[in-house]
C-alpha cells in the first residue's frame, strides 16, 4: 500500500513538472495542400535568412492540419478555410482555447475549364447546379452538347470545404465528381479533358482557362485577377490562414512575423497568391 | 518514325507498366522486345487510361470505406483507496473495497464506436463498452436525421439510445474530461448518462442552441432497463445554451415521474431537475489555455430517505411493500441539490493541472447525508492519442460511529493511462 501510494505520488509530481521537459525542436507546419508550396517557400527563405532555424512544412489537407493541431503534432496549421465550430470545440476541449487565427494571404479560388471549352462565364448558382448534379450537360449553361465531367478535391481539403460552403451552400457534391489529390491533379485532369471542369487555387492555373464567375445573374462576370481578388470583387475570394493553439511566442512568433512582413508577403505574390494589404 | 532514343524510353516505360500489371498487360498488345518495339501514342494512352480507370475504381471503393469510421478509447487504471467503499463506487470500480483489493488494476472504460456517415442527410452510430465488467454492453445506438433545408443542417433529430441532453458534463465524453470521473451529483441524478428516447437539437444562430427531448426516464443503469418503460409516461428534457466561444452558459430542465414499486399498484412520484452550467475560457501567453467551469443541479424526486420513512419494508414474516398508513405518495419526492466548481490550467502543450470541488446533498431537509470532495489532478499528454492522468480525491462523508458523526477514511489515488483512437 505504501509503495503504491509512493509510486502514485511520484507519478503525480512527475506529471506536474513535466511541462519544463518540452524543449525547442524546430517549427512544424502542417495542413492545406493549396498552401504547401507557399509554406515551403516561406520556410526555405526564412531558414536561409535565419541560420539555425528549422521549419518543416507538410501538406495533407486543411482538415488533416487542424486534426494535427488538436492532436499536438504540429505547431502551426495551414488552412485554406476557416476552422469549423466543431473543430474549435475539439481544440477547446483539449487546450481550453478556441485557437488563434492569423490570415497570412489572400487567394482566388479559380474555376478551371479546358482551353477548348466555349463557356466563358458561370454564375455561382450554375456552378452549384453543375457540382450537385442538377445540370449535367454543357449546353444547359451555354456550351456545346456534351456531358460535364466533374473534378474536385478530397473532403480533407480546405478547398473542398470552401467550395462546398460557398458555392454548393452546404449541399453534397454529385456522386459523379471525381476526387483528386491536389489542385495540380485537378488542373492536369481538366487540361486533358475538353468537357472537364475543376476548381482550385488561382496560383495553379496553367494549361487550363479560368472561368469568369458571376455572383448572380445580374452581377458582372469577374475573372480572378490580382486586382479583383485584392479588392474582394471576385466572388470566390478567400483568406489563407495559420492556426495556432495559443498566442504565438518565441521562434513561432518570429516566423509568423516574418511571413506577415513585406518580404513574406512579397514571396506570397511570387508563388501566385495575393498579399493581405 | 520516332527517334530511337525516344522509342527506347517509351518501350522501357511500357515494359515497366507491363511488369507492374501482368493481368492488364495480357489485354494490351505489348511489344515483343524493347529493341524492336514501336509503341504508338495511342497505345500508351490506352495503358494510362486503364490505370486511370483502376485508380478511379479504387478511389470509389475507398470513398465508400471512408464513410465507416471506427473510434474509441481504452482507460487502464491503478487505484489505491483507503478503507471505505464509498469513493470507490463513485469512481466506477466494479470492486467492493476490501483490505485485499484496496490497490487494484482495472479497465475503467474500453469503448469502440462505429459511425456510418454518408455525408447525406442521416448517420448512424453504434457504441460499445467492454470496460468495468466481463461483458460487452451496448452503450449507445442511434440514428440522426439532418434537416435538408439549411446548408449546415442546423436542426438534427436523433432517436435511439443516447446521452440525456442535460447540463454540460452528462454529454461530455469521458475521453476528453480532465478528471477521470464526473461529479457525484451527476452520478446520482443521471447514472449511466444514457437513456432511450428522441431529441431535437437546433442551432438557431452560431451562439444559440436549443435541445428538446423525450426519454423513457429510467436510464441505462435502471434495474428494469431495457425491458420496460419505468414510468409509462415519457420524461421531458430541454436545454438552452448560449455559447460565445470564450464564455458559455446554459440552463436545463427535466420533468418526469418516478415509479416506486409497491405490492399491488405502484406509487408514482414527481421528478424534476433544473440545472445551470457556465464556463469561461482564457489564454495565457506562456502557460496556455485555462477554464473555470461550474455546474449546479437542483432536483425534486424520490430518494432512499423518503422511501424509508414512508414505506413499510417487506420482511420474511410480512413480505409486502406498502405505503405506511396515512402516508402521502407525493411526499416520496424531496429536494436534492449539488454541483461542482473546477479550474483547469494547461501548462505548455503537454501538461495540464485540474482542481475541482464537488458537493451533493441527496435530501436538503436531512443532516449528515451530504457528500463533498476535493479532487486534484494532473494530465500529461504523451502524444496526440495517449495521456497519463494522476488524481487524488479527498472525500468527506459522514458515518455515525457510536453517538458521533465522523468522516471515514475513503480518499482515493488514481493513476490512469488512456489511449484514444
Amino acid at each position: 500500500m505504501k509503495f503504491v501510494r509512493t509510486a502514485l505520488l511520484v507519478a503525480f509530481a512527475a506529471l506536474a513538472c513535466a511541462a519544463v521537459a518540452t524543449a525547442g525542436r524546430g517549427i512544424t507546419v502542417k495542413g492545406s495542400d493549396t498552401m504547401v508550396i507557399l509554406g515551403q517557400r516561406w520556410a526555405e527563405q526564412y531558414m536561409n535568412k535565419n541560420a539555425g532555424q528549422i521549419v518543416q512544412v507538410t501538406g495533407g489537407g486543411s482538415g488533416t492540419g487542424i486534426a494535427a493541431l488538436i492532436n499536438g503534432t504540429t505547431d502551426i496549421c495551414q488552412s485554406s478555410r476557416p476552422m469549423k465550430q466543431d473543430e474549435k470545440l475539439k481544440l477547446r476541449d483539449r487546450y481550453q482555447t478556441m485557437g488563434v487565427e492569423i490570415p497570412v494571404a489572400k487567394d482566388g479560388l479559380s474555376v478551371f475549364l479546358n482551353e477548348a471549352n466555349p463557356v466563358k462565364e458561370l454564375t455561382i448558382d450554375q456552378l452549384k447546379q453543375i457540382y450537385t448534379g442538377a445540370v449535367t450537360n454543357w449546353k444547359q449553361v451555354g456550351g456545346k452538347d456534351a456531358t460535364i465531367i466533374l473534378y474536385g478535391r478530397e473532403n480533407s481539403s480546405g478547398t473542398y470545404g470552401f467550395f462546398k460552403d460557398n458555392v454548393l451552400l452546404g449541399r453534397d457534391f454529385a456522386a459523379s465528381c471525381q476526387t483528386l489529390p491536389g489542385t495540380a491533379a485537378v488542373v492536369n485532369a481538366v487540361s486533358r479533358d475538353p468537357n472537364g471542369i475543376g476548381y482550385g487555387g488561382a496560383a495553379y492555373t496553367k494549361g487550363v482557362r479560368d472561368c469568369a464567375v458571376r455572383k448572380d445573374a445580374k452581377s458582372a462576370a469577374i475573372m480572378p485577377t490580382a486586382a479583383t481578388v485584392h479588392d474582394g470583387s471576385y466572388p470566390l475570394t478567400r483568406y489563407l490562414y495559420f492556426y495556432l493553439r495559443k498566442p504565438a511566442q518565441g521562434d513561432v512568433k518570429k516566423f509568423i512575423d516574418w511571413v506577415l512582413s513585406p518580404a513574406g508577403q512579397k514571396l506570397a505574390v511570387e508563388v501566385g497568391y495575393y498579399p493581405l494589404k | 518514325m520516332p527517334k530511337p532514343r525516344k522509342t527506347a524510353w517509351t518501350a522501357a516505360l511500357l515494359l515497366a507498366v507491363s511488369f507492374a500489371t501482368p493481368v492488364f498487360a495480357q489485354d494490351e498488345a505489348a511489344p515483343a522486345s524493347a529493341d524492336t518495339a514501336v509503341v504508338t501514342h495511342e497505345q500508351l494512352l490506352r495503358v494510362l487510361e486503364g490505370y486511370t480507370e483502376q485508380i478511379q475504381s479504387l478511389t470509389n471503393d475507398l470513398d465508400k470505406l471512408k464513410k465507416i469510421k471506427f473510434s474509441g478509447y481504452v482507460q487502464a487504471r491503478l487505484e489505491s483507496g483507503e478503507a471505505n467503499s464509498d469513493t470507490v463506487k463513485v469512481s466506477g470500480s466494479p470492486y467492493t473495497a476490501t483490505t485485499a483489493n484496496l490497490n487494484r488494476f482495472y479497465i475503467r472504460r474500453a469503448r469502440l464506436k462505429l459511425t456510418y456517415d454518408t455525408g447525406a442527410l442521416s448517420q448512424a452510430v453504434v457504441y460499445f463498452d467492454g470496460g468495468t465488467d466481463r461483458t460487452v454492453r451496448l452503450l449507445e445506438a442511434y440514428v440522426t436525421l439532418l434537416d435538408p433545408w439549411t446548408p449546415l443542417h442546423d436542426h438534427q433529430l436523433t432517436i435511439g439510445q443516447q446521452n440525456v441532453p442535460f447540463g454540460y458534463e452528462v454529454e461530455r465524453s469521458s475521453s476528453v474530461r480532465e478528471l477521470p470521473e464526473r461529479s457525484r451529483a451527476e452520478n446520482v441524478l443521471f447514472s449511466g448518462e444514457r437513456d432511450r428516447g428522441v431529441k431535437l437539437v437546433s442551432q438557431w444562430t452560431p451562439a444559440i442552441q436549443t435541445t428538446v427531448g423525450l426519454f423513457n426516464g429510467g436510464g441505462v443503469n435502471h434495474v428494469d432497463f431495457p425491458n420496460s418503460d419505468p414510468t409509462l409516461a415519457k420524461d421531458f428534457v430541454s436545454r438552452l445554451r448560449w455559447s460565445q466561444g470564450t464564455f458559455d452558459v446554459a440552463a436545463s430542465y427535466y420533468f418526469g415521474r418516478n415509479t416506486v414499486p409497491l405490492t399491488g399498484a405502484d406509487a408514482t412520484a414527481k421528478k424534476s431537475r433544473v440545472g445551470f452550467d457556465a464556463q469561461a475560457f482564457y489564454s495565457l501567453p506562456t502557460l496556455g489555455g485555462g477554464t473555470v467551469r461550474g455546474e449546479w443541479y437542483m432536483a425534486h424526486e424520490a430518494n432512499a430517505d423518503s422511501a424509508k420513512a414512508l414505506i413499510v419494508a417487506p420482511t420474511s414474516g410480512n413480505p409486502v411493500r406498502l405505503l405506511k398508513a396515512g402516508a402521502n405518495p407525493d411526499h416520496l419526492s424531496t429536494d436534492a441539490s449539488g454541483g461542482y466548481l473546477m479550474w483547469v490550467q494547461n501548462v505548455g502543450d503537454r501538461a495540464q493541472g485540474v482542481v475541482r470541488f464537488d458537493a451533493w446533498d441527496p435530501n436538503v431537509d436531512t443532516d449528515h447525508d451530504q457528500y463533498s470532495r476535493w479532487s486534484i489532478g494532473a494530465n500529461w499528454f504523451w502524444d496526440g492519442f495517449t495521456r497519463v492522468t494522476a488524481t487524488y480525491d479527498a472525500v468527506r462523508t459522514e458515518t455515525k460511529t457510536g453517538p458521533r458523526w465522523t468522516d471515514p477514511k475513503d480518499n482515493l489515488w488514481t493513476l490512469q493511462v488512456q489511449h484514444k483512437f
